[in-house]
């Protein structure tokens, strides 16, 4: 494995704004969305997870822009890594990894290759998430991966039971955390994540597997149409739960 | 009304810590059972326990000798006639508990309080052939319930709203965080808890990851105290698979709760998790 000594950054969501930070912190030379230095980058991480004919391209002009054998790293919460593989001129070099903006509260990053995937370019991208302070699991290619998939499918039960009235939103997280240990209510673990990862995850377990059992809440997605998509825009399950109790009062 | 006097029905691992607690936070309390040599057992756990807790200092000598004066064990069910509310605390298993609260109606007060520890049943189904369906309510306490903070306080579809708000406040004076919730099959945990385990067990069936690698991802990505397979061998695969049996039927067939065959699997050979020695894990 050679050393790291440039990395480039492409995509606007919190996870690239997260692992630039990361990156700087590390002492390697980084670029944020700047592919102009991109033929003596050693690693490159795109991380576009909800608009795939954006992913496509940023696929494409990453690899107009770098030396045909650089590792190309590829959040793989939408989308198979072997789907984006399939955009790529040389897809051996494809690897997907699945991490929230969270990371920097997590030590782990899950990270899948491809199946045309060249275990040389597995190995640096493991090299990289060591450099940058994290330790990685090598898992076999799904949407979301493993706790990103996991995660997402509890937020959308807690999704579909405040949507049903079943307990308000801070009953179903105090619930899910006093009654079953978890370190966050699924709620306000969401608003913390970004509603638009968790959308995107369900969406792509719908489309990749067909199967009903992922369909996102409906609730869900009404919230990112409205722009309510978590702390990030101040508003989220408890803004609308309390939005709508207050026009009941009005009425 | 005051809640004074407080009847349990039942003496296993729920009902005699759930006696525990109410005796602990100086509620006089009666504990019955059928049997009695079941009742007296549990009444020798429960005081081993509170000795150890005074051993431990968790106690002081006048909390201890009051916690134990405040239990009262009877096999006779019209000894629970002035009980303010009564919590019953049996098997999972509708007709049962349907008769106990029949019982229990003819001797108890007409404004006592009738709540179901049940965790998997309709609280609306059980309080349907008593006169006053509206003074049942469901409390689903925790396992160990002295220790765990939650109590899920379930609204069936009769229940008047005066006990639902004696019973959140009564909850309260126990020291516990109550939430309210509809009479919904898996009530709030049961339900939101589900993909923790159905989705590991299809992400291990699909061959994504191993259980070991399952477990790792969720503690260290996840901040999860424990991971879904270590955590099913701990609840025991049996237990689980019927919780999630019970709300995927609860919700009509609704796929998010479909259970894997994996698990029937499991039961059938007799892998049930620790108390057998192996379920995903060996213990041996």
């Amino acid at each position: 494995m050679s050393r790291i000594n440039q990395v480039i950054i492409i995509g606007h969501n919190p996870i690239a704004k997260v692992l630039y930070e990361k990156c700087k912190r590390s002492g390697v030379s980084v670029f944020w969305n700047d592919l102009s230095q991109g033929i003596n980058a050693d690693v490159i991480i795109e991380t576009e997870n909800s608009n795939r004919e954006e992913k496509k391209k940023a696929i494409q002009e990453i690899e107009a822009a770098v030396h045909p054998e650089t590792t190309i790293l590829s959040t793989v919460l939408r989308l198979p890594t072997t789907e984006i593989a399939s955009w790529a001129q040389n897809p051996s070099r494809i690897v997907g990894f699945g991490t929230f903006a969270t990371i920097e509260r997590t030590g782990l990053v899950e990270i899948a290759p491809a199946l045309q995937t060249n275990p040389s370019h597995l190995n640096e991208s493991k090299g990289f998430f060591r450099m940058i302070g994290n330790v990685t699991e090598v898992v076999k290619d799904e949407v979301g991966l493993v706790f990103p998939r996991i995660l997402a499918m509890i937020i959308n039960e807690a999704a579909f039971a405040l949507m049903e009235n079943t307990a308000d939103a801070a009953s179903i997280d105090e619930a899910m955390k006093k009654g079953t240990n978890y370190p966050y209510g699924p709620l306000e673990w969401a608003e913390k994540i970004g509603l638009e990862d968790i959308y995107a995850i369900l969406q792509g377990l719908f489309d990749q597997l067909g199967e009903e059992r992922y369909r996102p809440a409906s609730l869900i997605k009404k919230l990112i149409y409205a722009g309510w998509t978590g702390e990030k825009a101040q508003k989220g399950f408890y803004y609308y739960q309390n939005h709508l109790r207050g026009s009941e009062v009005s009425e | 009304m005051q809640i004074k006097q407080i009847g349990v029905i039942g003496s296993g691992t729920m009902g005699s810590g759930i006696a525990q607690l109410l005796v602990q936070s100086d509620f006089a309390t009666i504990m019955y059972d059928i049997n009695e040599d079941i009742l007296e057992k549990a009444k020798n756990s429960i005081f081993k326990r509170l000795d150890r807790l005074k051993e431990k200092e968790r106690l002081t000598p006048d909390q201890w000798s009051k916690s134990k004066a405040n239990l009262t064990l009877s096999s006779q069910i019209k000894d629970l006639q002035d009980c303010d509310l009564i919590i019953e605390v049996v098997p999972e298993k509708l007709e049962l508990k349907k008769n106990i609260f029949k019982e229990v109606e003819r001797i108890c007060q007409q404004d006592a309080i009738l709540a179901t520890n049940t965790s998997s049943l309709s609280v609306t189904e059980i309080a349907s052939s008593l006169n006053h369906s509206e003074s049942v309510v469901g409390m689903h306490f925790f396992n160990p319930a002295p220790l765990m903070p939650l109590i899920e306080i379930i609204k069936g579809i009769k229940t008047a709203p005066e006990v639902i708000d004696q019973v959140m406040n009564f909850a309260k004076q126990l020291h516990k965080s109550p939430v309210l919730c509809e009479d919904t099959p898996g009530f709030i945990v049961n339900r939101v808890a589900r993909p923790f385990y159905n989705e590991a067990i299809r992400i291990m069936k699909d061959q994504i990851a191993s259980p070991e690698q399952i477990d790792t991802i969720m503690k260290k990505a996840g901040n999860f105290k424990m991971g879904p397979f270590e955590l099913q061998d701990m609840i025991g695969i049996d237990v689980n698979f019927s919780s999630t049996k019970s709300v995927y039927q609860g919700f009509f067939g609704e796929s998010r709760f479909r259970p894997n065959s994996y698990q029937e699997r499991m039961v059938q050979a007799g892998i049930l998790g620790r108390k057998t020695n192996k379920g995903f894990y060996d213990y041996e």
